[in-house]
């Protein structure tokens, strides 16, 4: 696997991970993966269920063997460290709060293990109760807390012990939309004041760009793009990220020339004939994918001029987004969706011309997936 | 205003699943310990009960140190063998339900199999290993670890301990299992996550969170061995003497009903004490919390 360098030259690498292994009896659930987690820094595995992204958190975490491969955490190999002594703490998807305990001895747990003086813990378990905001629930049990309070509680309860590195398990899966969104702000704040590296993993593309400032998008357990979250969405390596992220429409094609050093390809499909910017896989004679994002389409009256795209296309669905619409267009066998502006008017059956610049195209390697439900 | 239809009709279905077993625990359970604790009031005179109500039996048990020392030794008995065998319980608990995954049920299964067979058979099995010329004793003497074989083993409150414990030890594990069971492995991780080793997360993590388990296997094993006076007496020897036969030979040879009504009224209450005080204390406990909701 390639690794990319972190964006930011100043800051160092706080854990390694090289060629991860991860064997369930006959089943490789990972597919050797190697990556870099700097220091005070956001980095998000994002992938579709079963990618194998838990794995990945659990076996730094300390609760899963590593079949092969290696991790290290400033330096220091955590291949035989049991969880109880890793510098590392996880916020679990369920929270997995104590329900016999109060809040504050929730929080406090850890430090009372590590054998701390009581005014210190007490001290210390103010603070982080503070910083989430949950002071006055401190003499409550997790059952009487609603699923966002237990949510900050467990973040206290994690960050209190002054880890090096913050796991989280998909933390904000059980909340629903709103407190959802109001989290993530919170989280983001937390890990920039804490100046703490959170490992986050998620199902959800949204969250993870919201957050992060490096994305590793994986799938069926192997990394597919490593980059932050403006690289992943515009510069797709392949059309799995493009398809994962964003659902992208992809048309298949094939290459007639590639210039390598501009990064440039030509591209022959059934619909169009272009030249655009490729991902560095892509080589004549691969099969490979025009790709275009739903919001560079643009409705017109008449066919554009020569920097433009233009398609016409029959209209199948119109899906109403509140902000926008969503059009689903057909051309042959060729399915789009563009998203418009409602003044556009769209009518089931009738035919639409739909334009689109082509320095926004892109072509990435690989074929279309079978199209998945998008959450 | 008056029930809805729907409303009329659950209560209806309740009562019709409720009713039948509520009039048969009254009529078999409630009524002859009612007629227990009538008798227990009566005086006997060599073959003829006297019904004059008086606290004469009563009086004289809570005189006597006999009996008295026979209902705490049931007691602590109970106790004691709930003890042990929540000891060897929990272990076997935990590993049924977290390290076992294809063979629970056949595990489980094993488990019961002593239960099938009758309490005679499982005690005189147990009295060829531990007696002078058992299993036990031989094999010792065999080895040479021994020269005459351990009169102790058998005929001794050491021997009623250890068939007690068997014959009971299901009842303690089956509830203890169920509560490791539900208990959701990432409490476990997230003690280990936070700095407990092994032994910590027993104590500050499985113990408090299985204790609803816990307190219903040894309340079981409790009541299970405070009314067992066959073991004590085919395994006890001369120390087999408990409460429960004591009743028995009140009722049987001594013809004496109304002390024995008595004994086994105040058997009766200072079980039902205990049993309530355990309960009381864990559910005011932390560790109740498992089975509070909102409070």
């Amino acid at each position: 696997m390639v690794n990319k360098k972190s964006r930011n030259g100043a800051s160092s690498v706080l854990l390694e991970a090289r060629g991860l292994i991860k064997d369930y009896r006959s089943f490789r659930a990972v597919h050797g993966v190697g990556f870099d987690i700097p220091d005070n820094c956001f980095v998000t595995i994002l992938g579709p269920s079963g990618c194998g992204k838990t794995t990945i958190l659990r076996m730094i975490g300390g609760f899963e063997s590593i079949t092969e491969g290696s991790i290290s955490l400033q330096g220091e190999q955590l291949m035989d460290v049991m969880p109880y002594e890793r510098p590392v703490n996880t916020v679990f998807q369920n929270y997995a709060l104590f329900p016999h305990l109060r809040v504050e001895d929730n929080v406090a747990f850890g430090l009372r293990l590590r054998k701390l003086n009581t005014g210190e813990i007490k001290r210390k378990v103010a603070e982080a109760l503070e910083t989430v905001q949950m002071q006055a629930m401190a003499r409550r049990y997790p059952s009487q807390l609603s699923g966002g309070q237990q949510q900050r509680v467990a973040l206290a309860r994690a960050f209190i012990n002054e880890p090096k590195l913050l796991l989280l398990d998909e933390p904000l899966g059980a909340l629903d939309l709103k407190m959802r969104r109001h989290m993530q702000v919170e989280l983001k704040d937390l890990q920039q004041r804490l100046a703490m590296s959170f490992l986050y993993v998620t199902h959800d593309q949204e969250e993870a760009f919201a957050l992060s400032d490096i994305i590793i998008v994986m799938n069926e357990g192997r990394i597919e793009q490593v980059g932050t979250p403006e690289e992943i969405y515009h510069s797709p390596v392949n059309s799995y990220v493009a398809d994962f992220i964003g659902g992208a429409n992809l048309i298949v094609g094939s290459v007639s020339s590639v210039n390598e050093a501009k990064g440039r390809a030509h591209i022959e499909t059934a619909t169009a004939s272009v030249e655009a910017d490729c991902s560095p896989a892509v080589r004549e004679g691969n099969t490979c994918c025009l790709c275009i994002r739903a919001e560079d389409f643009e409705a017109v009256a008449d066919a554009a001029g020569d920097d433009d795209i233009s398609l016409e296309a029959r209209v199948i669905h119109v899906i109403f987004q509140g902000s926008a619409k969503l059009v689903e267009v057909e051309i042959g066998q060729q399915r789009l969706v563009a998203k418009l502006d409602h003044s556009v008017v769209t009518r089931v059956g009738e035919s639409i011309t739909l334009t689109v610049k082509k320095d926004r195209c892109r072509i990435v390697d690989g074929s279309p997936p079978g199209r998945k439900e998008n959450e | 205003m008056k029930p809805k239809r729907l409303d009329r009709q659950r209560r209806l279905t309740l009562l019709s699943l409720a009713g039948p077993n509520i009039l048969f625990i009254t009529a078999f359970c409630v009524l002859p310990l009612l007629v227990l604790f009538s008798y227990s009031f009566f005086q006997v005179d060599f073959v003829s009960i006297i019904r004059e109500p008086s606290l004469e039996n009563y009086l004289r048990i809570a005189k006597s140190e006999t009996y008295r020392g026979l209902i705490i030794k049931a007691l602590v008995y109970g106790v004691g063998i709930a003890f042990i065998c929540s000891i060897i319980a929990y272990p076997l608990a935990f590993f049924i339900a977290k390290r076992v995954k294809v063979y629970k049920a056949a595990l489980l299964t094993l488990l019961l199999i002593p239960l099938y067979t009758g309490d005679l058979i499982r005690i005189f099995a147990w009295r060829v290993v531990l007696g002078a010329e058992g299993v036990l004793n031989s094999l010792f003497m065999w080895l040479g670890i021994i020269q005459e074989p351990i009169w102790v083993l058998l005929f001794s409150p050491f021997a009623t301990t250890i068939v007690l414990t068997y014959n009971y030890l299901p009842f303690m594990v089956l509830p203890l299992w169920a509560a490791v069971e539900a208990l959701d492995d990432s409490y476990i991780e997230a003690a280990m996550d936070l700095g407990c080793r092994r032994i910590a997360v027993f104590f500050k993590v499985i113990l408090p969170l299985s204790g609803a388990g816990l307190v219903a296997g040894f309340l079981m094993v409790f009541v299970l061995v405070v009314g067992d006076y066959l073991t004590p007496q085919l395994m006890g020897g001369s120390t087999g003497i408990t409460v429960t036969s004591a009743i028995h030979d009140m009722f049987g040879a001594a013809f004496d009903w109304p002390t024995g009504s008595a004994l086994a009224w105040l058997l009766l209450v200072s079980m039902t004490l205990f049993v309530i005080l355990v309960s009381y204390l864990f559910y005011r406990s932390p560790w109740g919390r498992g089975i509070r909701r909102n409070s």
